[in-house]
């Protein structure tokens, strides 16, 4: 088989995936300091919201390799990589597994802490939805998924480490420069200008919407002249 | 004679202490409003620095409560036995509280300080101070949250 460089990872990819990890990284430390940070955590996750929800699209949209059909770990795929069988660029049907556990983590992190409140000032953007205790759960369940999902990170990062050390497969370098060298597939196509608008609007669309800016606004505070003197 | 009037006597002085004592259901539902109205007011405090009108006069009540709670001694509603138990709902007291006397003096007297500071950073009307003020004390609470409120 020719071996050659090709295009793996589409600057979308690359763009969301970066993104992601200084977002995730911001939204660790908010949410472990709180105080005033607290109001930037908001922020940040409806940050993470419209990126996930760009890359659940460009994962349909995208082009070849960002495609979930293309790598999503089928037991056939999973059996034949674990026989040491499968042979194929991107995604490996193991790391799929990772990639698909990471996304369903963010998500359900991201959309439960939309509902929280902190017991102190912070409340979700969506908190007024729920009631308190549907609240209080789901602020439990958020602090419960921000330990899965940091050891799965660290586990993501422990694995990159372990490719590059004692396989001598360097997988950063593709996500950054988007080139694979010594590789046997197709270089990625697809994920047009067209593509990358309507995963850019819906993700944006859904950020939006997380935000709660279209709830009806909270009734005007009372009028300082009719707050009575006690 | 003597012994039997020392005993009615102390039979006295025990009851009397047992119906001053707090029920334990009472130190739970207290514990429950100090909280439950010092976040009414934290809630007055961020509704004032974030964004829309500041209001001087209702940053200074609110935070005036908030110190008046925070040293109230408040610890004397942690009763033994009150690490369960429901007042207006559930307690979520970590049972910790109960044995890690001095974790809870450190976060207890660090919060005091925040709210002590909070009152009289609110009365100078500076809006950045009280803002950043404002994060030290919402930090405060969190580190207690953290180590001692069951997260649901």
């Amino acid at each position: 088989m020719n071996r050659k460089r090709i295009r793996l990872w589409d600057l979308p990819t690359r763009l969301f995936h970066w993104l992601l990890a200084a977002a995730v990284i911001a939204a660790i430390v908010s949410g472990q300091l709180g105080g005033n940070l607290m109001a930037w955590h908001g922020r940040i996750g409806l940050l993470i919201i419209g990126l996930l929800v760009f890359r659940l699209v460009w994962g349909v949209l995208g082009s070849t390799y960002a495609r979930f059909a293309q790598f999503f770990p089928t037991p056939g795929r999973l059996g034949s990589y674990l026989r040491g069988e499968w042979r194929g660029e991107g995604h490996n049907p193991l790391g799929a597994l990772s990639v698909f556990a990471l996304l369903g983590l963010l998500t359900a992190q991201a959309v439960s802490g939309l509902f929280t409140n902190d017991d102190i000032a912070f409340t979700g953007p969506l908190f007024e939805l729920v009631d308190k205790a549907a609240s209080n759960r789901l602020t439990g369940l958020h602090h419960l998924l921000s330990k899965l999902l940091i050891g799965l990170v660290c586990l993501h990062v422990a694995v990159i480490v372990f490719y590059g050390h004692f396989r001598k497969q360097s997988l950063l370098k593709p996500m950054i420069t988007g080139w694979k060298d010594d590789a046997t597939g197709e270089s990625a196509r697809g994920g047009g200008p067209v593509a990358l608008l309507i995963a850019l609007a819906i993700g944006i669309g859904a950020a939006w919407g997380a935000s709660g800016d279209w709830l009806p606004a909270p009734p005007p505070p009372t009028p300082a002249a009719e707050t009575p003197d006690w | 004679m003597k012994s039997k009037l020392l005993l009615a006597l102390l039979a006295i002085t025990l009851t009397g202490t047992a119906a001053a004592q707090l029920k334990p259901e009472d130190a739970i539902k207290f514990r429950q409003s100090g909280y439950g109205f010092m976040a009414w007011n934290m809630g007055r405090i961020k509704a004032n620095v974030e964004g829309g009108q500041f209001n001087k006069e209702e940053v200074i009540k609110a935070a005036n409560a908030i110190q008046a709670i925070a040293n109230s001694g408040m610890g004397a509603l942690y009763l033994p036995g009150t690490d369960k138990g429901t007042g207006w709902e559930k307690t979520r007291v970590k049972p910790v509280f109960f044995t890690d006397k001095e974790g809870v003096a450190k976060v207890a007297m660090a919060f005091n300080k925040e709210a002590n500071e909070m009152a009289k950073v609110a009365a100078t009307g500076d809006v950045a101070a009280i803002k950043e003020q404002f994060g030290k004390l919402g930090g405060a609470c969190k580190a207690c949250h953290d180590d001692f409120k069951i997260k649901q």
